[in-house]
C-alpha cells in the first residue's frame, strides 16, 4: 500500500443526528486520516443497499452511515432497519472480497464538525488495511 | 409467488469469468416481492458483480435492467435493445423467467444469479413460507384449506405422523409449525374431526412432474 | 385359527400370551458377523427382533437382508420399512422379495426425515432426495391388500398372496393428544394386526390412552406392544423428554436417576417397574424392550421381569 494513501470516506447521514449549525465544509477540511465527503439524508432509513453499492462502484473506499441514537429516531424504527440492512451489505462485501470494514454504521447526536470529521477519521483508519477500493484504481 | 434466494455470489463470479460485458436482468413480479431479483437486488448486485470480478483483476462492463415480467415473451423482447453488445446475462428472475430469456435470446448465454426454491407466500416482513408443491392433485378440499404435500415435511396424507413436537412445531423444522397439527385444529373448530378419519388413500402424483414432463393444452385458445 | 402370516409373534399373540419384541439395529456395513453376534446374545429373550429400516436416516445394511441372517440364526425378524427412501413400485417388489425370503413380519413406518442425521455424529445424506409416495397408513393398507387379496396397490395382481403380520408405530403423547388414538384406530382399520408404542415413562398418561383405545374396540382388533426403553442416566431421560416428541418422563423419574449413587441400577429397577406398570393396563398384549447401545443387557432384564423363558410355539 502506498504511503500517502488517504481513502475516500462518504458520510451518509441522518440530519437528525448532526447539529444544524455544523459547517460541513469546516468537517472536511479537519479531516486528517482520509478524504472526507458528506450527503444529508431525511433519515438513515433511506439508506437503501444499491445506494451504498452505487457509492462504492464509485470509488470511495470506505462509507459510513450515521443514524441518530437508538431509541431516538425521529420515524422510529427508521434506524434499527438502518442497522439491519448495514449488516446485510456488510455480509456482502465481505463475500465479494471488499472487506465488510468498508461500511459501517454509527451514531451520534447534535454531531459538530470535529465530531464528524472525528468519526470520518476512525473509518478512514478502518479502510486503510483494505487499501484503496479496486474500482477506483481502474479510474 | 414463486419464491428464489441468491446464489452465493461466487458462483456467479465463476461463470462470469471471460466474459466482457454482462447483463443483470430482474423482474418485478415474484423475485421483487420476496427481495431477490426486482430492482433493488438488480441494482445490488450489479456493482458487487463489478467489484468482485475487479477484485480479481477482470474488468467487466454490467448493465442493469428489470423487466415487468420476465416470464412472458411480450415484456422480454424490448430488451432486445439493452443487449448489444452484451455477451453474457445473469438473470434474477425464477427458474421461469431465467429460461424464457434464455429461449428468446438464444444465442447469449444466460446465468442463473437465483436459486428458486417454492411456491410461498409472505408470512411476515422478511419471512417466507412454502405452501404449494403444484402436486397436481390438490387436497386442500380435505385438509381445511392446509397443504400437506409442501407443508408436511413428510407429505403424509394421513397425518400427523408420531414427530409433533410439544410446543406444536414439526420435528423436522422447529421454526415451522407441523401441519397436521394444523389440520385437526381446524377441523376440531369446524366441528368435523370425524372427516380427519376418513383413510386417504395412495395419491395419484402423475398429474405433476411425476407425470412426465407437464404441459396444459386448451384447443379453444389454441391458435 | 386362521392364521395371517403364520409368524411366531402371531402365534405367541393369537395363543393369549404375552409378548416381547427387542430390537436390531443392522451394520453400517456389509459384515453379517456383527447380526451374528447379536443373535448370540439375544436368541431366546423375545418373540421377534424388529431390524430397523436405515433409521434417522443413516445408511446401514439393508433391513430385508438383515432380517434374513438373524432367520438364518434362528431368530424371528420383524422387518420395518419405511415410506422415505422407496416408491410404491419399489416397496410392493422388495415386500416380494421379503416373503420370498420366508420374513413374516413388517412394521410400517413413515421414517425419520433425511435431516434426521444431520443432528446426529454422522453426516447422513441430508442432501437427499426423499420419496414419500405413500406415507405409513397407506403402506399397511398395500400390504393387506398383498396378502388378503393378491393385489397391488393398483389393482393389478400377484401371483400368489405375501403373507405379512402387519405392525404400525403409535405415538400416543405426542400432540395432537386426542387426536392420537383416532390416527391408531386408522392404521387398525388399514390392516395393523399389532402395535408398538413410542418409549413410554409415563405409565399413567399412557394408561389413559390405552383406556380410549379399549372404548373404541382396538384393542380386539390389534395387539398393542409398550415400548420401554432402559433409563441409562438422568441425561438420557432428560434428552428424551425435551427433544424426542411424544416421550414424556415424569419429572419424579428423572429426580430419582438424578439422586441415585448407581443410576446404572436404578434404571434396571426403572425398567423393571415400566414393564409390570405396562403390563398391568388393560388391553396390553407385550413389550417392545429396548437398551440402547447396550443390548446385551437385555437377556438378564427380560429374566428378571419374569418373562423368560418364551413360549414355544408350534
Ligand atoms: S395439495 Fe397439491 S396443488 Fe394443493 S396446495 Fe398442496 S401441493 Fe399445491
Ligand atoms: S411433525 Fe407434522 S409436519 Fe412434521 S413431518 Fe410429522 S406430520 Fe409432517
Amino acid at each position: 500500500m502506498s504511503e500517502n494513501f488517504q481513502p475516500e470516506i462518504m458520510i451518509l447521514f441522518c440530519r437528525q443526528s448532526v447539529d444544524p449549525a455544523t459547517d460541513l465544509a469546516r468537517a472536511a477540511g479537519l479531516a486528517r486520516n482520509c478524504v472526507l465527503r458528506m450527503v444529508a439524508l431525511p433519515c438513515s432509513s433511506k439508506v437503501e443497499v444499491p445506494h451504498i453499492m452505487r457509492v462504492l462502484e464509485d470509488g470511495a473506499d470506505g462509507v459510513l452511515v450515521v443514524a441518530c441514537p437508538e431509541h431516538a429516531c425521529r420515524f422510529m424504527v427508521g434506524n434499527t432497519r438502518a442497522e439491519k440492512r448495514i449488516n446485510y451489505a456488510r455480509g456482502l462485501l465481505e463475500t465479494v472480497g471488499m472487506g465488510a470494514e468498508r461500511l459501517a454504521l454509527a451514531r451520534g447526536a447534535k454531531l459538530s464538525a470535529e465530531a464528524l470529521a472525528e468519526l470520518g477519521n476512525s473509518r478512514g483508519r478502518a479502510v486503510e488495511p483494505l487499501g484503496a477500493n479496486p474500482l477506483r484504481r481502474r479510474k | 409467488m414463486i419464491i428464489a434466494e441468491w446464489k452465493p455470489i461466487s458462483e456467479i463470479v465463476e461463470k462470469l469469468k471471460g466474459h466482457k460485458k454482462v447483463l443483470v436482468a430482474g423482474c418485478a413480479t415474484c423475485v421483487a416481492e420476496c427481495a431477490a431479483g426486482g430492482e433493488r437486488e438488480v441494482e445490488t448486485l450489479a456493482p458487487l458483480l463489478r467489484m468482485a470480478m475487479e477484485k480479481e483483476g477482470n474488468s467487466i462492463e454490467v448493465v442493469t435492467a428489470t423487466l415487468e415480467r420476465q416470464c412472458e415473451p411480450e415484456f422480454v423482447e424490448p430488451l432486445a435493445a439493452k443487449l448489444i453488445g452484451v455477451d453474457a446475462v445473469v438473470s434474477l428472475a425464477c427458474g421461469i423467467g431465467i429460461q424464457c430469456l434464455a429461449e428468446i435470446f438464444e444465442d447469449t448465454p444466460v446465468y442463473p444469479g437465483v436459486n428458486t426454491t417454492s411456491l410461498a407466500i409472505r408470512e411476515e416482513p422478511g419471512v417466507w413460507g412454502v405452501r404449494c408443491e403444484a402436486c397436481g392433485a390438490c387436497v386442500l378440499g380435505e385438509t381445511f384449506g392446509l397443504c400437506p404435500v409442501a407443508r408436511c415435511a413428510k407429505s403424509l396424507m394421513n397425518g400427523p405422523c408420531g414427530g409433533t413436537r410439544e410446543n406444536g412445531a414439526c420435528e423436522v423444522n422447529a421454526e415451522v409449525p407441523c401441519i397436521w397439527l394444523k389440520i385437526f385444529e381446524r377441523a376440531q373448530a369446524r366441528g368435523k374431526v370425524d372427516e380427519l378419519l376418513r383413510f386417504q388413500g395412495t395419491k395419484n402424483w402423475s398429474n405433476s412432474r411425476h407425470g412426465g414432463q407437464k404441459r396444459v393444452v386448451r384447443e379453444d385458445l389454441r391458435t | 385359527m386362521n392364521r395371517k402370516a403364520g409368524s411366531r409373534l402371531e402365534k405367541v399373540l393369537a395363543s393369549g400370551r404375552f409378548a416381547v419384541t427387542a430390537e436390531i439395529g443392522p451394520p453400517r456395513g456389509p459384515n453379517a458377523d456383527v447380526i451374528v453376534e447379536k443373535a448370540k446374545i439375544l436368541k431366546g429373550v423375545a418373540d421377534a427382533y424388529n431390524i430397523t429400516d436405515n433409521q434417522t436416516a443413516v445408511v446401514r445394511m439393508s433391513s430385508i437382508a438383515a432380517s434374513r441372517i438373524l432367520l438364518d440364526q434362528g431368530l424371528e425378524p420383524l422387518m420395518q420399512m419405511v415410506c422415505r427412501d422407496r416408491n410404491r413400485i419399489a416397496m410392493q417388489s422388495d415386500l416380494l422379495g421379503a416373503s420370498a425370503l420366508g420374513l413374516k413380519n413388517i412394521l410400517c413406518l413413515s421414517g425419520d426425515h433425511q435431516k434426521a442425521s444431520a443432528g446426529g455424529k454422522l453426516k447422513g445424506h441430508p442432501g437427499a432426495k426423499n420419496v414419500f409416495d405413500i406415507d405409513s397408513i397407506q403402506l399397511i393398507s398395500v400390504v393387506r391388500g398383498m396378502r388378503d387379496e393378491a393385489v397391488q396397490d393398483s389393482g393389478d395382481s400377484i401371483d400368489a398372496p405375501t403373507p405379512f403380520f402387519i405392525g404400525a408405530a403409535w405415538t400416543p403423547l405426542a400432540p395432537p393428544r386426542e387426536f392420537r388414538v383416532h390416527r391408531l384406530a386408522k392404521k387398525v382399520a388399514a390392516g395393523a394386526d399389532f402395535i408398538q408404542t413410542q418409549a413410554i415413562y409415563d405409565v399413567a398418561a399412557f394408561a389413559e390412552a390405552m383406556a380410549r383405545a379399549v372404548d373404541m374396540g382396538l384393542t380386539e382388533k390389534t395387539a398393542i406392544l409398550g415400548g420401554i426403553i432402559l433409563p441409562r442416566s438422568a441425561g438420557m431421560l432428560k434428552y428424551m423428554n425435551r427433544s424426542v416428541p411424544g416421550v414424556v418422563v415424569p419429572d419424579a423419574m428423572i429426580q430419582r436417576m438424578e439422586k441415585s449413587k448407581d443410576p446404572a441400577k436404578e434404571g434396571r429397577q426403572i425398567f423393571l417397574e415400566l414393564i409390570e406398570g405396562v403390563r398391568a393396563i388393560p388391553g396390553i398384549k407385550g413389550v417392545h424392550l429396548q437398551a440402547i447401545e447396550a443390548e446385551h443387557l437385555l437377556p438378564d432384564l427380560i429374566r428378571d421381569a419374569g418373562l423368560l423363558p418364551r413360549p414355544a410355539v408350534d
